[in-house]
């Protein structure tokens, strides 16, 4: 080995040199940089410095209510789409993770067909499914479910049920790509060694999927956050979400500085939750190498 | 967003008829319908007529003010024309051109009022009450009493959640607790919500677009909704059962506005005589857009029933609410706010 200089790209190995890492880093980086980082920053400057420095807009965020209100609807909703996508999400990966040939072809389409479908479109067709005399209103009515239409459009309901659908992929391949990386002997030895179906589930697959679960978690959540146009038409009032308020503050109020203080609250958040979620899964690790 | 407007801004500028021997006007309009009916209807009779160049820019009024504050900081406008709402007059008045209509010899053939200080009407509509009479039972609404009376008129009810609603759905709960049309501003917010908490309950669809008033009234989704006169004109010709009323309605108008220190301002007074003259082209634009102008020559020209489906007929305008927007115009945020609040409860 020691006759063999290591190249830039050390063939063979899994590492690179610091220099050839940084190089390939540099495009996403500027990339970074120029379309979020300085856009973001202008946004978080006026609302803190414009014209001089001030909290005022940040005092008006938690001074009145509503704001308050739309932010901790907003985090509900998300949780809500998160755990129906959890629950919807990982059966199907686990089914995926388990098949192969076409069943698992025919699986991944059914998952990422409708990635490649616009959000709008698939909004869209949750409206013409839900509205008074759409297609549910009407099967429900005509198998004599119900008297009258009833409001399934513009609820909380909807817009959960529309944005886990269109949420899920980002579940099920992180979750999927765990439980796949699970070596068929683990389940097979905690069987031999007299565990039942549950309990080789709940011993050894969960756990070792937990990374999946907690990226799937996190990715859903976080993109739920920030979602704008499914809440937006499927929702009504009630249903208004941050990204909605700081939309309106933007494009109809010209109200940039404020817009930026329900940014910056909302940024402040997912940080700290991202922080929090990365220490949980090192701690998921540590626990599951002491094992 | 704004690098795309900059974008296509300089994209429109390069594009443009640099080498005309005339120099153009640039007027900042919306899009779509809109923007084809003007380059049909008066653009391109006035490139024919004075020989200046219309250069057009595409775009939404927020971007559009956006824009024109931006400028103003680095004292270089790109704009002559823009479009402005009643409240953007006010809002915007430090950097808007005031108009010496005595000079434009074709004001003298505009509805009194057209010619403001500082704008020129464009198109003329209002916020109307639009019902579908299988839903209402038949009945005849006839104010917005009749709108928050959901037991003579029962019915899902819509209301926008878009444009400027702060004000606009205000006013409808106070003309329907009893005050005068004439008395409702400065606006008692108090008494105006306590209304609307009575039709809450009731309102099926917050509404988001013109487009969106339209498919909630052909979808059955409402009985009675508020809409945007145009959009309300088209339905009531397309469904035998849905009706409008301007009684009681809200003035909304379409407004060219001269930006200060913009390249062509000279060549901007020219575009404005030259825009309000004209009657037949006047019938043809209001026509395509479903809309009223303030050409009163116009009006002589369409058919008595297509005349009282004008919000500008001489009885539909005495009947709309004239807002007074300086108040609206400082009270904005605050408006804006109890709205906001108020809704998503």
């Amino acid at each position: 080995m020691s006759a063999r200089r290591p190249s830039a790209f050390f063939l063979g190995g899994r590492h690179l040199s610091e220099a050839a890492s940084l190089a390939l880093l540099v495009p996403f980086a500027l990339l970074l940089v120029v379309v979020f980082l300085l856009p973001l920053g202008t946004l978080l400057h006026e609302s803190l410095l414009v014209p001089a420095p001030t909290l005022e807009h940040y005092e008006r965020v938690f001074a009145q209510p509503v704001y308050l209100r739309v932010m901790w609807r907003t985090l509900r909703i998300a949780f809500y789409v998160t755990l129906v996508a959890l629950l919807l999400g990982y059966p199907l990966a686990y089914v995926m993770s388990r098949s192969g040939g076409l069943k698992l072809g025919l699986m991944a389409a059914a998952v990422l067909l409708p990635l490649w479908t616009s959000v709008l479109v698939r909004t869209y067709a949750w409206m013409v499914l839900l509205q008074r005399n759409g297609l549910v209103n009407e099967g429900l009515t005509g198998l004599g479910f119900v008297d009258a239409p009833i409001r399934l459009l513009y609820t909380e309901g909807a817009v959960v049920l529309a944005m886990s659908h269109v949420l899920l992929p980002f579940m099920v391949l992180p979750v999927f790509s765990a439980l796949k990386g699970i070596p068929d002997d683990y389940p097979r030895a905690a069987q031999m060694l007299g565990a039942s179906g549950w309990s080789t589930f709940r011993e050894v697959i969960w756990p070792l999927s937990l990374p999946g679960v907690v990226s799937g978690c996190l990715m859903v959540f976080l993109l739920a956050l920030g979602f704008f146009i499914t809440p937006a038409l499927i929702g009504g009032p009630q249903q208004m979400m941050i990204a909605t308020l700081v939309s309106q503050q933007v494009r109809e109020m010209l109200n940039w500085p404020f817009a930026g203080a329900l940014v910056g609250v909302l940024l402040a958040f997912v940080l700290a939750l991202t922080i929090a979620f990365n220490r949980f899964i090192r701690l998921e690790r540590f626990v599951g190498t002491r094992s | 967003m704004k690098t795309m407007l900059a974008l296509s801004l300089s994209l429109a500028l390069v594009a443009g008829p640099a080498l005309a021997q005339k120099k153009e006007v640039v007027i900042a309009a919306t899009g779509g319908t809109m923007e084809r009916a003007l380059v049909e209807h008066f653009y391109k009779p006035f490139e024919a007529e004075t020989g200046m160049p219309v250069n057009k820019v595409t775009t939404e009024l927020p971007a559009q003010w956006a824009r024109v504050q931006a400028n103003a900081r680095t004292g270089r406008q790109q704009f002559d024309i823009v479009t402005a709402t009643f409240p953007d007059l006010i809002q915007h008045r430090d950097q808007l051109v005031r108009i010496d209509c005595d000079k434009l010899p074709n004001m003298k053939r505009a509805a009194p009022g057209a010619c403001m200080e500082y704008g020129v009407m464009r198109s003329i509509g209002a916020m109307v009450m639009v019902w579908n009479t299988d839903m209402v039972k038949g009945k005849t609404p006839e104010s917005w009493k009749d709108f928050y009376d959901v037991q003579n008129f029962p019915g899902p009810r819509g209301l926008p959640d878009t444009g400027d609603r702060e004000y606009w759905v205000p006013v409808t709960a106070l003309l329907a607790d009893g005050v005068e049309k004439d008395k409702l501003f400065p606006l008692d917010l108090d008494r105006a919500y306590r209304k609307l908490d009575t039709i809450k309950p009731h309102v099926a669809v917050w509404w988001k677009s013109g487009d969106h008033v339209q498919q909630i009234l052909r979808s059955g989704e409402v009985a009675m909704t508020m809409s945007y006169s145009g959009r309300a004109l088209i339905m009531s010709r397309e469904r035998q059962n849905i009706h409008m009323t301007f009684n009681q309605s809200i003035r909304d108008v379409g407004i060219w506005a001269v930006i200060k220190g913009g390249p062509n301002t000279d060549g901007a007074m020219a575009f404005l005589d030259f825009f309000m003259g004209g009657p037949e082209r006047h019938v043809k634009f209001a026509n395509q857009l479903n809309t009223a102008t303030a050409n009163l020559d116009a009006l002589d020209l369409l058919p008595e029933a297509e005349r009282r489906r004008r919000a500008n007929h001489p009885d539909n305008w005495s009947r709309q609410v004239m807002p007074d927007f300086e108040w609206i115009g400082a009270n904005r945020e605050k408006l804006r706010e109890r709205w906001v609040s108020w809704l998503t409860r």
